[in-house]
C-alpha cells in the first residue's frame, strides 16, 4: 500500500517535529525568499534564535572576507532589530565595507579578544543579552560544549549568532568537528556577473554550500547580493549547484559549474 | 644625626665619623614611588593628600580629626604607625600648610616626640623662633636674609612689606603670608577630594576571597545609597582595599553610562579581585565615585520595552571591565578620504559622531589590511590595472577590474613632502579567476623619479 506508507511517514515526521519542538510554539523563521533555498531548510527558513557556522573555503579560511560579507548579509534582517556585536581576533574588519552591503554599522559594537576561549565567552555573553539581536564571532573551531552553551544563550534571549571559522594566517586548518550549530555553511567567492553596461564589476557573488542543517537537507547554490523585494534576505539565487543529498559534489565540479 | 651626620655630607667625611656606616646609592625614582604609595596610604586619615616636594606629604585634615579623638591623637597615631614600619617621620598640624611645613621641618621638638600641634590662630607665635629657611623661600633670598642679620622668622614680622617685596621679590611676601594665613595656598592633591567617598573599617581584618567580594558589595551599597538619595549616578568607581601593613590595592570599575546599581557594580568588581593580595588581612575598604552626574530617578526594572542602549549598557560594562578600555568600540565615520583614516573608534554608547556617514556607493573592502602589502604585478600598459599579480606567493589572474579611484594624501596633515605626487594612490577593484575580489593600488606616477609600486590594501567579500 504505497499511499498508506507515505501517510505513515508523514505522520511519523509530524510526531518527530512535535517531540523536537517540545511544548514550544513553532519558531519563527527567516526565509530566503527563494524556494530553491528555502526547501532545504526546515520550516522554510532559518530560525530567528539560534546560531550558525560559516566556514571559509580555501584561502577564505584565513582572510575571512567572503565569509564576513556572507555572514553580514545573512544576519542583516535581524541586525536591523537591535544591537550587533562582532567579536574579532584581528581588528581588520572595515566598517565602510559593511556599509556597501547595507549593514547597519551605527548599531555595531566591535570587541577584540585575546584568545579563542575569551572569544567564545564574549560571544555567549552577547547572545544572552536582550538588547543584542545579532552576535558574530570569529573563532577557530568551537567544540561541542561551547556550541551547546551558545545555543542555550540564543534560546534564552532570542539572539541570532554566527560563528565565522577563521584560522590565523599560515596556521594549520583545524578539521571541522561535530558541533551544536543549527546549520553549517561553506562559503567561497564566485565570479560575479558583469553589469549590464559591461563596465567594472557586478554585485558580489558567493558559492555557498549548506553542509549540514538540523532537520534540513544539504544543498549548494551560487548566491548574489541584491537588494531584492522578495523575502527579507538580501540574496538572489543565481543557480543551484549539485544536489548534496545524492552525492557530495567534488570541488572541481563546483568550480566548472560556477 | 646624634652621630654628627647630616644630609648633603660627603660620603668620605661621614665614613670618617662613623666607620661602620652602610651607604646606599640615592635612587630618586624609588623615593618618589615610595612617597606615592605612602600618599595613597594616608588616604585613611584624610581624603585630600598632596605630595610635597621630595620628602613630604601634606594632608588636609579639616573635619576628620575628631575620628581619632583630636588632632594630637591623630598625629600621634600617624607617626606611630610610620615608626612601626621603620619610616622615620616628623609631623605638625597647623592652620596653614606653610606653618605645618615649617614646624615639621624646623620645629622645636625636632628630635623629641617628633610632632607639633599649633592651636588655631597660633602660627604667628609658633613660627617666630624658627629660622628663615622654614618659610620655603628661594635660594637667593634664603642666603641673603642672614647676611642682613635676619635669622628668625619673627624678625620679619615688623619689617615694611613693600621694601621687602622690592628686594626679595613678591614670592617672599607671599610665602610669609601663606605661612601666617594671610594668603591662600592651592595644594595639588594627588587624589582630588571628592565628596563621593565611602569607607568601611573592620574590627577583625578580612582576607577570604568571598569576604573581599562581600565587603566590596557593602561599601558600594553605602555610596550608591547616597548617590540615589541625591539623584545622581557615577561612571567610575574605585574600590580600594587597605591592607594591615599599609599597602593599598585599587580595583577600578567603569560604567558606560552613569549608574548607581550596587549589585551590578559588585558583580563587576568580583572578577577583578585577584589583584588584591590580602596578606595578613584587609582592615579598611574605601570607595570613590568619579564622574558623578545627575541621574533621573528611573524605574528600576521593567523587562518589557527596554531602551536599546539601556539594555546594551550592562553588556558593554562587563566587556570593558573584563577586556580593557581599548578592546570594545563602535566604528565611527571620520571625514577623510584616506581609507585607513576613515574609521574612528568611539565608546559603544557614546552619542553618534557628527561626521558624515560613509557613502554606500564608494566600493570599500570588507577586510582592510592594517599595512598594505606589496604585490608583484604585470600590466599591459602603465596606466592599466594589472593583468596578473602575486600576493603572498600566490598568483592571481585578473579577470575584471574597476577603477581607478584616485586618493591623494592629506597635505594639511604635516609635512608637504609626504603628500607630494609620489604619494598619490590609484585604487583598483579587481576580480581574479576564482571570484576573489581585491583592492589594490598603485602608488606614485610614472616618469617621476621612482617607478610606482603596487600594493594590496584590502579584500572584498
Amino acid at each position: 500500500m504505497p499511499g498508506s506508507r507515505e501517510a505513515r511517514i508523514e505522520a511519523l515526521r509530524g510526531r518527530i517535529a512535535a517531540i523536537e519542538a517540545g511544548t514550544r510554539t513553532p519558531t519563527p523563521v527567516l526565509p530566503f525568499g527563494d524556494p530553491r533555498v528555502d526547501s532545504h531548510l526546515p520550516g522554510g527558513g532559518l530560525p530567528r534564535a539560534g546560531w550558525h557556522e560559516v566556514v571559509g573555503e580555501g584561502l577564505e579560511g584565513e582572510s575571512g572576507a567572503a565569509t564576513a560579507a556572507f555572514a553580514a548579509l545573512l544576519a542583516r534582517p535581524r541586525a536591523e532589530k537591535g544591537a550587533v556585536v562582532w567579536v574579532l581576533r584581528r581588528s581588520d574588519l572595515y566598517a565602510p565595507g559593511l556599509v556597501n552591503l547595507g549593514f547597519p554599522v551605527e548599531r555595531l559594537v566591535m570587541v577584540r579578544v585575546r584568545d579563542e576561549a575569551e572569544g567564545l565567552s564574549v560571544l555567549e555573553d552577547a547572545l544572552a543579552t536582550p538588547g543584542v539581536s545579532v552576535a558574530i564571532g570569529e573563532v577557530e573551531a568551537p567544540d561541542l560544549v561551547a556550541g551547546r552553551r551558545l545555543q542555550l544563550a540564543c534560546e534564552r534571549a532570542g539572539g541570532f549568532g554566527v560563528v565565522l571559522h577563521r584560522r590565523p594566517y599560515g596556521g594549520p586548518a583545524k578539521g571541522a568537528t561535530g558541533s551544536a550549530a543549527f546549520s553549517r555553511w561553506r562559503v567561497g567567492p564566485a565570479r560575479g556577473r558583469a553589469p549590464p553596461d559591461g563596465l567594472g564589476l557586478g554585485p558580489p557573488a558567493w558559492r555557498v554550500a549548506l553542509e549540514r542543517c538540523r532537520g534540513g537537507r544539504p544543498g549548494a547554490w551560487i548566491l548574489e547580493h541584491s537588494e531584492a523585494d522578495h523575502g527579507p534576505h538580501p540574496f538572489r539565487v543565481v543557480s543551484e549547484l549539485a544536489d548534496h543529498d545524492l552525492a557530495p559534489a567534488p570541488p572541481e565540479r563546483l568550480r566548472r559549474a560556477g | 644625626m646624634a652621630l654628627g651626620l647630616s644630609a648633603g655630607q660627603k660620603a668620605a667625611d661621614a665614613l670618617a665619623l662613623v666607620p661602620q656606616l652602610v651607604t646606599a646609592d640615592h635612587d630618586p625614582d624609588a623615593d618618589r614611588r615610595a612617597l606615592g604609595s605612602l600618599c595613597d596610604w594616608c588616604v585613611r586619615f584624610s581624603p585630600a593628600v598632596a605630595v610635597d616636594g621630595e620628602d613630604g606629604l601634606l594632608l588636609d585634615i579639616t573635619g576628620t580629626d575628631h575620628l581619632w579623638g583630636g588632632e594630637d591623637a591623630m598625629l600621634a597615631d600617624l607617626l606611630e604607625r610610620l615608626a612601626r614600619w621603620g619610616v622615620p617621620a616628623r609631623g605638625a598640624i597647623a592652620d596653614t600648610a606653610g606653618a605645618a611645613w615649617a614646624l615639621a621641618r624646623y620645629g622645636e621638638p625636632r628630635f623629641g616626640s617628633g610632632r607639633a600641634v599649633v592651636p588655631p590662630g597660633g602660627q604667628r607665635e609658633a613660627l617666630a623662633r624658627l629660622p628663615v629657611a622654614a618659610l620655603r623661600l628661594d635660594e637667593a633670598a634664603q642666603a641673603q636674609l642672614p647676611r642682613l642679620g635676619l635669622h628668625r622668622v619673627g624678625q620679619l614680622y615688623a619689617l615694611p612689606r613693600a621694601q621687602m617685596a622690592k628686594r626679595f621679590g613678591l614670592a617672599f611676601t607671599q610665602r610669609l603670608d601663606q605661612a601666617l594665613g594671610a594668603a591662600g595656598e592651592a595644594l595639588a592633591f594627588r587624589r582630588p577630594a571628592s565628596p563621593w567617598f565611602a569607607r568601611l573599617a573592620f574590627f577583625e581584618p578580612v582576607s577570604a576571597p568571598e569576604d573581599l567580594a562581600r565587603v566590596a558589595a557593602d561599601v558600594l551599597a553605602l555610596i550608591c545609597k547616597r548617590l540615589e538619595g541625591e539623584g545622581r549616578g557615577a561612571k567610575r568607581f574605585e574600590v580600594v582595599y587597605h591592607r594591615l601593613d599599609g599597602k593599598a590595592f585599587a580595583v577600578p570599575v567603569g560604567l558606560a553610562r552613569p549608574g548607581r546599581d550596587a549589585v551590578r557594580l559588585a558583580k563587576l568588581v568580583a572578577p577583578k579581585l585577584d589583584v588584591v593580595d590580602p596578606g595578613f588581612g584587609i582592615d579598611v575598604i574605601t570607595v570613590h565615585a568619579f564622574a558623578v552626574e545627575a541621574l533621573a530617578q528611573g524605574q528600576a526594572r521593567i523587562d518589557a520595552e527596554l531602551d536599546a542602549a539601556e539594555a546594551l549598557a550592562p553588556l558593554v560594562d562587563r566587556l570593558v571591565n573584563r577586556l580593557g578600555e581599548g578592546r570594545v568600540w563602535r566604528p565611527d565615520p571620520v571625514e577623510s578620504h584616506v581609507p585607513e583614516r576613515a574609521v574612528g573608534r568611539s565608546a559603544p554608547l557614546a552619542a553618534p559622531a557628527a561626521a558624515r556617514p560613509w557613502s554606500p556607493d564608494l566600493p570599500r573592502p570588507t577586510r582592510l589590511l592594517k599595512r598594505p602589502e606589496p604585490i608583484e604585478v604585470m600590466a599591459k600598459l602603465p596606466d592599466d590595472p594589472p593583468l596578473r599579480f602575486t600576493w603572498r606567493g600566490r598568483h592571481h589572474r585578473v579577470q575584471a577590474a574597476e577603477g581607478p579611484e584616485r586618493i591623494g594624501q592629506e597635505w594639511w596633515r604635516g609635512d608637504f613632502d609626504a603628500a607630494g605626487p609620489g604619494r598619490i594612490r590609484d585604487y583598483y577593484r579587481v576580480e581574479d579567476e576564482a571570484g576573489g575580489r581585491f583592492w589594490i593600488y598603485r602608488q606614485g606616477l610614472y616618469g617621476d623619479g621612482d617607478p610606482p609600486k603596487w600594493w594590496l590594501h584590502g579584500l572584498f567579500g
